[in-house]
């Protein structure tokens, strides 16, 4: 009853549509267009733009000394001596995060593959740092580091480890644990399930195969699961390199990229001189350096997805 | 001799797998690890958000409050209990912790019903229409997704600025557009090439029109793929901080991570009043992931396999 009077409605709207038909092509651009909308005018638009400022003299508090400097802002920023540093920061923080959450990630998903009674415990609370935004796990680091009251003091002093409170974000070589930890924390969640789910994909017959031949736990996890793994191995380091070069937030509250330059990263030192020195033309420039280290990872990771068809129409 | 060797090798292994169950106790301790290393900072939080101010600061510290108290909580939403407290720098903060969550709750919500729209448009024309030029868009929205938004930071000051969406929530909104609409878009694409057509050609048959079709028959089948790319849009904006850093000025703008943020900076904050607000932030996002596990969890891996 209700669905006849539905198609009788349908069939008026239907007479109007074949009116006004339009190719197939162009219906799917049709729908494309609030997505290319945004792209262009939010992303397409701002990093040219963002070049562009790069290749100009400007600075907010002085704005009528605009002026185009070409390659200037580049090579001040690569000569300023603070570049090597935050570059080496920066990769060195990225080199860290991306080897610890591996192995942790590694260790978690294969640990919650297997049958035990914490399982859905384990799987539940793996959610809980990826639902946690870096601004609230820097919070809970800053607060666990805190050289007064903080848990990390309190702990390691009651059981020995350390004779007096130390302050961990203030002394160059602990405040870069500290903000390596608290992104390996704040980024293992989405690792250990991708892991998880490569090996979920394992056919369970390979290892009743390699448990008829005997293989150890060793051989097992060497012949059968690593093969199996490599590709969201790969995608876990990609997805890490990307996010560990681009770090903020972890940095900003933790340590404000000190003490002196010792957590100093080029995102970093691209917020400082844009928004604080308000030297946009440099600012820039320091910007266009994460977005070349990303865009090296970016080539690669297109590449393993065209192999793997992933990209199709 | 070598096959005298290996023949002793499993005589080994047998004897470790019937006797001591060394794989079992490496997996249940690992496992218990793995659950104190997320839980106990975690706890340590929110047991601190539950003191008083002066237990709080106690060295060394209490693990276990000896008084609970929600003050802290309702200080959010009365802030005449702050008076008493001494620390104002916190106090401050705390004050505008209520119109934060107001303005986090809209911003995400209204890009999380954006990126349905969006995505669901676009993941339709990627999964049924044959269009010229397809595979270069999807490299395109792919290519958008790597964009830092440090790189673009700048620029999209200027521009708010030139529109006079500075301090505005449309400002936050348009912003968190860059990057979860190449995500939806992939998340849709790929959700929608698993419906199966014969759905749309039983009601092409009954003659409906293309909106028709989409909301009474396609999207109601696709509505997992829905509901995970408004969760991920959802969660992504909820937690952004360098745009709303960047963009808001005073609380006609400011979201839950600026508060966090200027208790995390202020050298003389509230430590109760700091973790209170951390957990108040983390609320509704854990609320969500863990209504939604499921739908998270394939999210995350189809996201991630498929770009």
């Amino acid at each position: 009853m209700t669905t006849s009077l539905a198609q009788t409605k349908l069939k008026t709207h239907d007479s109007r549509l074949t009116t006004f038909q339009l190719s197939e092509s162009a219906f799917a651009y049709l729908l494309n267009l609030p997505a290319i909308l945004t792209v262009l005018l939010l992303v397409a638009y701002p990093i040219v733009d963002a070049f562009w400022l790069s290749l100009h003299r400007y600075n907010l508090r002085r704005p009528e000394a605009y002026a185009f400097v070409g390659l200037q802002n580049y090579v001040d920023v690569v000569t300023s001596g603070e570049f090597f540093p935050s570059l080496s920061v920066t990769l060195l923080f990225t080199f860290w995060s991306t080897f610890g959450v591996l192995l942790l990630a590694l260790g978690m998903a294969l640990v919650a593959n297997e049958h035990i009674p914490q399982r859905p415990i384990l799987r539940a609370l793996i959610l809980l740092p990826w639902a946690m935004s870096g601004v609230v796990t820097a919070l809970m680091w800053k607060w666990i580091f805190n050289p007064n009251a903080g848990a990390l003091n309190g702990l390691l002093y009651s059981l020995g480890i350390i004779s007096h409170y130390r302050s961990w974000l203030l002394s160059p070589d602990t405040s870069y644990l500290a903000i390596i930890s608290a992104n390996v924390w704040n980024t293992l969640p989405f690792s250990a399930l991708v892991l998880l789910a490569g090996l979920q994909a394992i056919p369970s017959e390979l290892y009743d195969a390699a448990k008829v031949d005997r293989a150890s736990l060793w051989a097992r996890f060497r012949h059968v699961t690593l093969p199996w793994l490599s590709q969201p191995i790969l995608i876990v380091l990609i997805v890490q390199a990307l996010g560990g070069i681009r770090i903020f937030d972890i940095i900003y509250l933790l340590t404000g990229g000190g003490p002196g330059y010792q957590t100093t990263t080029l995102g970093f030192a691209a917020y400082i001189t844009s928004f604080v020195s308000t030297d946009i033309g440099r600012g820039n420039a320091w910007a266009y350096t994460v977005a070349l280290l990303t865009l090296v990872i970016a080539i690669f990771y297109m590449k393993l997805l065209y192999g793997r068809g992933d990209i199709r129409s | 001799m070598a096959a005298a060797t290996s023949v002793h090798k499993r005589g080994v292994h047998a004897a470790l797998r019937y006797g001591v169950p060394w794989r079992a106790l490496l997996i249940h301790a690992a496992s218990i690890v793995f659950i104190l290393w997320i839980i106990l900072p975690f706890a340590w939080v929110v047991l601190t958000s539950l003191m008083t101010e002066a237990e709080s600061m106690s060295v060394p510290p209490h693990w276990i409050p000896d008084y609970i108290t929600f003050d802290n909580y309702l200080s959010f939403i009365n802030p005449a209990l702050l008076v008493g407290k001494q620390r104002l720098a916190g106090g401050g903060a705390a004050i505008g912790a209520a119109r934060a969550m107001l303005n986090s709750s809209i911003v995400a919500l209204s890009v999380a019903i954006l990126n349905m729209i969006i995505g669901s448009l676009v993941g339709y024309a990627f999964a049924r229409l044959n269009f010229r030029g397809s595979t270069t868009l999807l490299l395109v929205y792919l290519a958008t997704r790597m964009v830092p938004a440090l790189a673009i930071m700048v620029s999209l000051y200027l521009v708010f600025q030139t529109l006079g969406l500075l301090d505005t929530l449309l400002a936050l909104i348009l912003s968190y557009l860059t990057f979860t609409v190449p995500y939806s878009v992939w998340i849709m694409a790929s959700y929608f090439r698993s419906i199966p057509r014969d759905l749309e050609d039983a009601a092409r048959v009954d003659r409906c029109n293309w909106i028709n079709m989409m909301l009474r028959v396609f999207l109601p089948v696709a509505s997992p793929g829905l509901v995970a790319c408004a969760m991920f849009a959802f969660m992504s904006s909820w937690g952004e901080f360098l745009y709303a850093l960047l963009f808001t000025s005073t609380m006609n703008s400011k979201t839950m991570p600026i508060i966090i943020a200027s208790f995390v900076t202020d050298v003389d904050t509230s430590p109760v009043l700091m973790n209170a607000g951390g957990v108040l932030a983390v609320i509704p996002p854990l609320v969500l992931a863990l209504i939604f596990q499921r739908l998270i969890v394939s999210g995350i891996t189809a996201g991630a396999v498929k770009g």
